[in-house]
């Protein structure tokens, strides 16, 4: 088989069945969780909840990823909140602000948007790698981290690198050919893709969960200043 | 067999002067796209600066190998490579077929047709066997015994198999000989295979593009004859030569790809300025041909240049490729939103199932603890 | 294998939505860690947040996930032991104050000292409480009290704090409109807090009571994570203000007992209907708002003051500006505050019942010492605060330590400094 086949492959029924199983295995942990039971909150408030929701959204992305030391315990531990924000950051701009994955979501979704432009990006993915190698050491090394990861913490880690080296390599043109790099992160991709529903790296869409719950809870309680 | 006479010797006859000579033998040296020294090449590229030996090679190649003898056949196809080899500009094929080629059969050129047509075909076959060129032009069907495609009433795959067994070698021009081309597109009633796929026992060139680049077909047509070998071929069985690197790594427009600087639509600003046209569907990154670097019309301008994205048709399917004006980037197919939605549908369904069955172990775990006195 | 199922079954029942879907947010990051003084004073990586909740995950993962059932099926994680719940009891109670500063800190904004409370639920269903607090809880249960007082002695010490103070404790006083509820550390510990209080109350013309009934606010069911023990002492108090008739119930200088009166109570029971839960820290702030309180000006203004923000009071409990409205208008020049503070302020150390819990001593001291360094770090040798298991915590430190400190309740400053 030529990479040239491997491509159109990975690019094509593989793409297609990874993607039925993203949507289909989201909607499955999503429903899991929806349908599991929420009790209706009693307690009179004393604070706006919305505000507090409000607040905590603008907190926890305007804030949080560029202001880190609002936070005491950034200082106490600077690499997770740099690398852990870089990452985010990087991978963020990576596939919604770069060109070729703008394309992606264009075939998708119908519509498309301005990008950044290719060295911005580039840079942007680099950090993001060097921030994901720092991410891996860090849970190697930090005995608390050890102590928490399982193979499925290591296992999110490779699922998520491949792609964004894979893609790094393909664009500089860096080593082998573009093809074999292409497919290459087409079958990353693919993988990421089926992996997603299957693991943690889900937190994306549990983070509205967990987000507006905090919001709730602190403007409930006034705090939120 | 008697001694056939040489090239050199042949044009000698025809009047054509040593300095004529020299020259001649340069400019088929510089076409050849070889490397200029052993075993490297500069800046990963070959370049087609001929060695002094080179030119001396080719010098002797004319001075004592007869014309090369070729067979052209076509099956499903348009004549379109034809026509790009007609319009090769160094050489022209006018001086191809003086000088260095003697074409014994072709459809779309000779004069001849009908019986007489195939008749000259068997002679050629017969008395140049194991010497002559077999170049395919078009894709080969066999489905239905191939009934699809037949000449003087004889399926192509037999009118194929037969011309291949006494080919020295056989090269297979455009993209439908190549890798089936057209008629291998979605939905491909004919299913249009590849010349390497019905003659498996035989090296074959592929020279593929839709059509190929003249200068290619010509040129290595001049290097078979110069060498007596095969050039260098890539895992798709093209010559690395021509199809090393791909358009995106010789695309004139290549900044403005790094810049970011894209055309959004086809008469936008951007457009208008040159930009690069990756969001147009260009095909460039992932094309191996020489359309960037020697050009087409004698180097006179490529797609890209004149304003159209790449379409990619140097590469196997390039017509299923997810569209010539969709971004590469992009996936093959847009997803089924029916499947989209079953699958949606199923996970809402089986989370739901899920959900009810967690909620029922909740209600038994109640009632055990009140049961056991909590 | 009898514990360990009751506690399955606990966190079977108690997982819903809220619950599950906190725990499929967590992405294992460990930033948690660097905000528990539990960790950061000892460097034992148990010590972690997210691994005291640990026991949820997996009761939950095993039970209501596939993937989960998978892994237990494979052998890739083992079924909950009773090993398991003896580790768990003791990080889960001794080394965890539930003062939710993690949640804080946490980029997905979970709420893990609610998981973490979660998981003492189920070691309460095991029968799993420390003794300590268990006997406590029997004391209250039994006495109404978790230090034993009964009515009889509790009786005698309001007597006596009205003599030794020369205050008035409006007892038992029906449709008075608010009833103020003390805790027994403050009976027995800080006893002029109840004198100060009752000035603060006498002076703002507020119509007050104390209920005899409901005289204990501390809710050391909340502690166990027991729920029928925690609605048992809530009851108390709910029943003894319906009784009374009055309008609102008014926690005293207690944290974990505003959690349970006004943040946890309403989920669990039926509470009288239009009776209002507040705190004294925050009717400090309205009657200073109101004008109904006037203080002296720079009354505590000769040495540099600081705030120790209560977990319960402020972090969770929304009030941190009144205490600041206090102290800037007693201490102008000097009232410094600590770095961090406010939300993000950190624990004690003896919150959620650990100063109950005799083998939790050294874990309480070390992370004190966070506390020291915060003081050392601004210059400030007197520190007020608005909950009396800090003050417990901050005067028994200060004696362990040996420290230069000064420690102030909140009521008793503003009682302190009244101006007429």
């Amino acid at each position: 088989m030529t990479w040239d086949e491997v491509l159109r492959f990975a690019r094509g029924p593989l793409f297609q069945v990874a993607l039925l199983i993203f949507v289909g295995g989201m909607t499955y942990r999503l429903i899991r969780v929806l349908l599991l039971g929420w009790e209706r909150d009693r307690v009179p408030a004393m604070g706006s909840k919305s505000v507090g929701v409000l607040k905590s959204y603008l907190k926890g992305i305007l804030i949080w990823p560029f202001i880190p030391w609002v936070k005491d315990t950034f200082k106490r531990n600077p690499l997770i909140y740099v690398a852990g924000g870089l990452f985010h950051l990087g991978l963020f701009v990576v596939i919604f602000l770069g060109t070729a994955h703008m394309l992606v979501w264009k075939s998708l979704l119908g519509f498309g948007w301005p990008t950044l432009s290719l060295p911005i990006v580039d840079w942007m993915a680099a950090g993001a790698i060097v921030a994901m190698l720092a991410l891996f050491i860090n849970r190697l090394v930090n005995p608390v981290l050890r102590m928490i990861s399982g193979p499925a913490e290591w296992l999110n880690w490779g699922v998520v690198f491949l792609p964004l080296v894979t893609g790094y390599i393909m664009t500089h043109h860096l080593w082998f050919g573009y093809t074999t790099l292409f497919s290459l992160h087409m079958l990353a991709v693919d993988l990421l893709l089926i992996y997603i529903p299957l693991s943690r790296i889900s937190h994306f869409m549990f983070y509205f969960f967990s987000r507006t719950i905090h919001g709730t809870e602190y403007g409930k309680r006034g705090v939120m200043p | 067999m008697t001694k056939r006479e040489t090239i050199q010797e042949r044009l000698s006859r025809q009047g054509v002067g040593r300095r004529e000579f020299f020259k001649l033998s340069s400019a088929l040296a510089a076409f050849l796209s070889l490397p200029v020294r052993d075993g490297t090449r500069v800046l990963g590229v070959d370049t087609i600066t001929p060695r002094p030996s080179l030119v001396r090679q080719v010098r002797h190649a004319l001075e004592t190998k007869p014309r090369v003898p070729l067979i052209w056949l076509e099956f499903q196809d348009c004549a379109g490579c034809t026509e790009s080899i007609s319009r090769s500009l160094s050489p022209t094929l006018t001086d191809l077929v003086l000088n260095t080629i003697d074409i014994e059969y072709q459809e779309t050129l000779m004069a001849a047709a009908g019986t007489q047509a195939e008749a000259a075909k068997q002679a050629a076959m017969d008395k140049y066997a194991g010497q002559y060129l077999l170049v395919v032009e078009g894709s080969v069907t066999t489905k239905d015994g191939g009934v699809y495609c037949t000449v003087a009433g004889k399926a192509n795959d037999a009118l194929l198999k037969e011309a291949a067994q006494g080919a020295a070698a056989i090269i297979a021009v455009g993209n439908c000989a190549s890798f089936g081309g057209i008629p291998a597109a979605a939905p491909a009633p004919t299913q249009g295979l590849g010349v390497d796929q019905v003659i498996t026992d035989k090296p074959v060139i592929n020279l593929p593009g839709c059509p190929g680049i003249p200068e290619v077909y010509t040129n290595t047509v001049v290097h078979y004859l110069v060498f007596g070998a095969l050039p260098e071929l890539d895992e798709l069985n093209r010559p690395k030569s021509f199809y090393g690197v791909t358009i995106h790594d010789r695309c004139l427009r290549r900044p403005f790809y790094e810049a970011g600087k894209f055309a959004g639509s086809f008469d936008d600003e951007g457009y208008r300025k040159g930009y690069c046209l990756y969001k147009l569907g260009c095909k460039g990154p992932t094309t191996y041909n020489a359309c960037a670097s020697i050009r087409w019309m004698n180097g006179l301008s490529f797609p890209i240049q004149s304003g159209h994205p790449c379409l990619g048709c140097s590469q196997p399917g390039f017509w299923d490729g997810g569209g010539f004006y969709q971004g590469q980037s992009a996936p093959l197919e847009r997803p089924d939103l029916l499947a989209i939605g079953a699958a949606a549908g199923s996970g809402l369904a089986l989370g739901a199932a899920a959900a009810a069955a967690n909620r029922a172990q909740k209600r038994r775990a109640r009632t055990e603890r009140n049961e056991s006195g909590g | 294998m009898l514990a360990t199922q009751e506690a399955l079954n606990q966190f079977v029942e108690e997982t819903g939505g809220w619950i599950a879907s906190q725990l499929e947010a967590c992405t294992r990051c460990g930033m948690c860690t660097e905000a528990c003084h539990f960790y950061l004073s000892s460097g034992n990586p148990a010590y972690s947040p997210v691994w005291k909740m640990e026991l949820l995950r997996r009761a939950y993962e095993g039970r209501f996930t596939l993937s989960g059932r998978l892994k237990l099926a494979l052998g890739i994680e083992k079924p909950i032991s009773d090993a398991d719940l003896e580790v768990w009891r003791t990080i889960d109670y001794e080394a965890c104050t539930l003062c939710n500063r993690c949640s804080q800190v946490c980029p997905m904004g979970i709420d893990i000292g609610s998981l973490i409370h979660g998981v003492r639920g189920a070691l309460a269903a095991a029968d799993m409480v420390p003794n300590d607090l268990e006997q406590a809880t029997q004391k209250q249960i039994e006495d109404g009290s978790p230090l034993g007082v009964d009515l009889d002695t509790w009786k005698d010490r309001m007597d006596w704090i009205q003599d030794e103070w020369d205050v008035e404790l409006p007892i038992d006083v029906q449709g008075a409109d608010t009833m103020a509820v003390f805790t027994s550390i403050e009976l027995m510990k800080f006893p002029s807090n109840i004198a100060y209080i009752a000035r603060i109350m006498k002076a703002a013309g507020e119509s007050w009571t104390i209920s005899s009934k409901g005289r204990e606010v501390v809710n050391f069911g909340l502690f166990e994570g027991n729920t029928e023990h925690t609605v048992l002492f809530l009851k108390r108090i709910f029943d003894a203000a319906q009784e009374l008739g009055v309008k609102r119930v008014m926690v005293t200088e207690c944290g974990h007992a505003y959690e349970a009166l006004r943040w946890t109570s309403f989920n669990l029971m039926q509470v009288p209907e239009g009776l209002e839960v507040t705190h004294i820290t925050g009717m400090l702030g309205e009657f200073l708002n109101a004008g109904r309180i006037k203080l002296k000006a720079g009354a505590m203004d000769d040495r540099p003051i600081t705030f120790h923000d209560a977990c319960k009071i402020q972090r969770k409990g929304g009030h941190i500006k009144e205490p600041r409205q206090i102290l800037n208008i007693l201490a102008p020049e000097n009232f410094v505050e600590m770095t961090p503070n406010r939300e993000e302020g950190i624990c004690c150390g003896a919150g959620g019942g650990v100063i109950s819990i005799k083998e939790a001593d050294q874990k309480r001291y070390d992370a004190f010492e966070l506390k020291i360094d915060q003081m050392d770090q601004i210059g400030a040798q007197r520190v007020a605060m608005a909950c009396s298991n800090c003050r417990l915590q901050f005067t028994d430190c200060v004696q362990h330590f040996d420290l230069d400190w000064k420690v102030y309740g909140l009521s008793q400053m503003v009682a302190e400094s009244l101006a007429e």
